[in-house]
């Protein structure tokens, strides 16, 4: 089993790369095509950035458009960052102190992390408003709700050998795998963040450059057909 | 034989970004006019732009980068191309999108590549190259008949003027109440205004743009220009949001440098008008009018608050507004050339205009888009809630006296 798990984590490591290096092509080959009809378009503001962080930081225009959704979606990416800032622990040596201030935040976030991600399905499946739910962020939603209750299992009930955890994962990182933790939760853990690396939403890198542009336009629709 | 073009080359660098942003959380749904009537979400943004992804993957993705462009199952491509087209490209899905995707750009662009596939337009819509071809207007009727059924005798063309007129073919051949209001306005501020011969007024694009025709783009865009040009015109003045969404943001790109002229919508021109002293609305209206925003004018290059500035000039006129208005208007029903194929959507949503607009016990409904003007009176036709129908410059041109008229 733990060798099968290393040389899944191994495969989905390059084709998590391979799929980012695929999708840098595409933009890459793109990147000399201009918009047509973005004369208008305004330069990046300090209005301008202002607001794109309020909307990369904040969800500002999730905000605006689904109160409701907002306030599961925000806590979901807050927490979820939190716990992955959380989990570096397990992949440096020496930890730096930043990650170990990480800690306590990141341990609260553990728990909000399954309460947000169930808020958002009830928000989602249960209300009327909703009108579309995508089939794969359901399954994103319920794979990340699997392991963040799994996390938080393993942290309040079955606790794993920490150090097993550490060296199998320093083990892997180094290309120098050691025996899987024989903690079955550990495993199943695990497993399931491997499957969710592929299917990674790429928007949580193309997302902040296209809202920097809604930005950039709403500040510049204005200027398309008055003076300046 | 496989076609193994890109499935990105239309697209610019942002609108790739676009794709992959897209969360499809589904919000835009709430806001999108077809997901009103059709209540299909297949038909809807988030589910054209996964398919979409799925269509580039087949030629950029992974296994296409090592083995070579695959090809896209052709009836999921039908599919796409018919919801692409079903699409009114109002851009509310855009304008409310939790990442700011430009949705109003976005699917004209998409349809481009339906186009070069062999997949797009649709029905009617391939005609209209032909028709524009042969009698320079969509609609294939004669050029003698531009301006002749609405043109009042009394109105002053001037030869060159700084101050130039495009009527625009919806607005000559459709909505001729609304071409007539605009003249009659034009000539009523007293500032000398030219037009072209009725021959030489083409389409302005538009209808080939957004159906993602776009081969004779560059032909009308200069002729149009440099017959402007030629009169010395400063500013040219239209009515029609599509047509001036395409002059001031595209027929530069299409010209190939900056127009010599600035485009001005027609509520622009007239709001400047009545603050200079040059108009004045004499009569007065006791009514309650609700204003509907054309999604070309109000998303498409923000004039909000000039046509409020002229509806709140008449005299005894109270100003009612739609729920959704200005950046969040919602579609009549009539644009992205969808009505000419998808006519009982186009009817179904303009009805929708009509309920609220009866709904706040509105005594008129003001326009100023020909396509709104023709398919929302056309959505009225033996429907259960009338509506007094009005163009906004049909209704300042009625509401000054006859000697500023003439």
């Amino acid at each position: 089993m733990g060798k099968i798990l290393i040389l899944a984590a191994y495969v989905v490591y390059a084709s998590f790369w391979a799929r980012f290096f695929t999708h840098f092509l595409v933009w890459l080959r793109a990147a000399h095509r201009r918009d047509r009809g973005g004369a208008a378009f305004s330069r990046a503001s300090g209005q301008v950035c202002v607001l794109t962080a309020a909307d990369v930081f904040l969800f500002a225009r999730v905000l605006d458009v689904n109160p409701a959704l907002w306030v599961g979606e925000w806590s979901f990416h807050a927490s979820f960052l939190l716990v992955l800032l959380r989990h570096l622990r397990y992949f440096l040596t020496p930890i730096p102190a930043w990650v170990w201030w990480m800690q306590v935040p990141g341990l609260i976030a553990g728990y909000i992390l399954p309460v947000s991600l169930l808020y958002i399905l009830f928000v989602r499946l249960l209300t009327k408003q909703e009108k579309f739910t995508s089939p794969m962020n359901l399954f994103l939603l319920g794979l990340v709700l699997a392991i963040s209750s799994i996390g938080v299992l393993m942290y309040t009930l079955f606790k794993p050998d920490l150090i097993d955890v550490k060296l199998f994962m320093v083990g892997i990182l180094s290309g120098a795998p050691t025996p899987a933790p024989e903690s079955l939760l550990f495993l199943l853990h695990f497993s399931l963040v491997l499957v969710l690396v592929p299917f990674l939403p790429t928007h949580i890198i193309t997302s902040p450059l296209v809202m920097i542009e809604a930005r950039k336009r709403e500040q510049g629709l204005h200027l398309v057909m008055h003076e300046k | 034989m496989k076609n193994k073009r890109s499935y990105t080359e239309e697209l610019s660098a942002r609108q790739i970004l676009e794709l992959d942003a897209c969360t499809q959380c589904g919000e835009c749904l709430k806001h999108c006019p077809v997901q009103d009537v059709t209540g299909n979400p297949s038909v809807s943004p988030p589910e054209k732009i996964r398919m979409f992804r799925e269509f580039i993957r087949s030629t950029d993705g992974l296994k296409a980068t090592l083995f070579g462009p695959g090809e896209a199952d052709r009836k999921r491509l039908e599919d796409f191309t018919k919801a692409l087209y079903e699409c009114t490209t109002c851009g509310a899905c855009g304008q409310n999108c939790p990442v700011g995707i430009f949705s109003q750009r976005l699917w004209p662009v998409l349809r481009k590549e339906m186009v070069k596939r062999g997949l797009g337009p649709l029905g009617v819509q391939a005609q209209m190259p032909g028709a524009i071809l042969r009698s320079g207007n969509p609609y294939d009727k004669p050029a003698s008949e531009r301006y002749k059924p609405w043109l009042p005798e009394n109105v002053r063309i001037a030869e060159r003027a700084d101050i130039a007129y495009y009527a625009g073919c919806t607005g000559a051949y459709e909505a001729q109440p609304m071409v007539r209001g605009d003249v009659l306005v034009l000539n009523a501020i007293g500032e000398p205004f030219t037009m072209l011969p009725p021959d030489e007024e083409v389409c302005c694009g538009f209808p080939l743009f957004i159906t993602g025709q776009h081969d004779m783009l560059k032909d009308l865009v200069a002729r149009l220009v440099n017959g402007y040009a030629a009169r010395d015109v400063k500013t040219l003045v239209c009515s029609c949001p599509c047509c001036v969404n395409i002059m001031a943001r595209d027929w530069p790109a299409f010209y190939g440098k900056e127009l010599p002229f600035k485009i001005r919508h027609i509520t622009q021109y007239v709001s400047d008008a009545i603050k200079r002293g040059k108009l004045r609305v004499n009569k007065e209206l006791r009514e309650s009018v609700i204003y509907h925003d054309p999604c070309y004018l109000s998303r498409g290059v923000g004039v909000i608050e000039e046509p409020r500035a002229v509806l709140r000039s008449i005299p005894g006129v109270k100003l009612l507004e739609f729920e959704h208005h200005g950046l969040n208007s919602r579609c009549c029903g009539s644009g992205g050339a969808a009505r000419k194929v998808y006519h009982e959507n186009a009817i179904a949503m303009g009805r929708l205009t009509i309920d609220e607009a009866v709904a706040k016990k509105a005594d008129r409904l003001v326009l100023s888009c020909p396509a709104c003007y023709a398919k929302v009176n056309e959505a009225m036709q033996g429907y259960k809630n009338q509506i007094r129908i009005t163009d906004i410059m049909e209704l300042v041109s009625g509401l000054i006296t006859e000697q500023e008229k003439t």
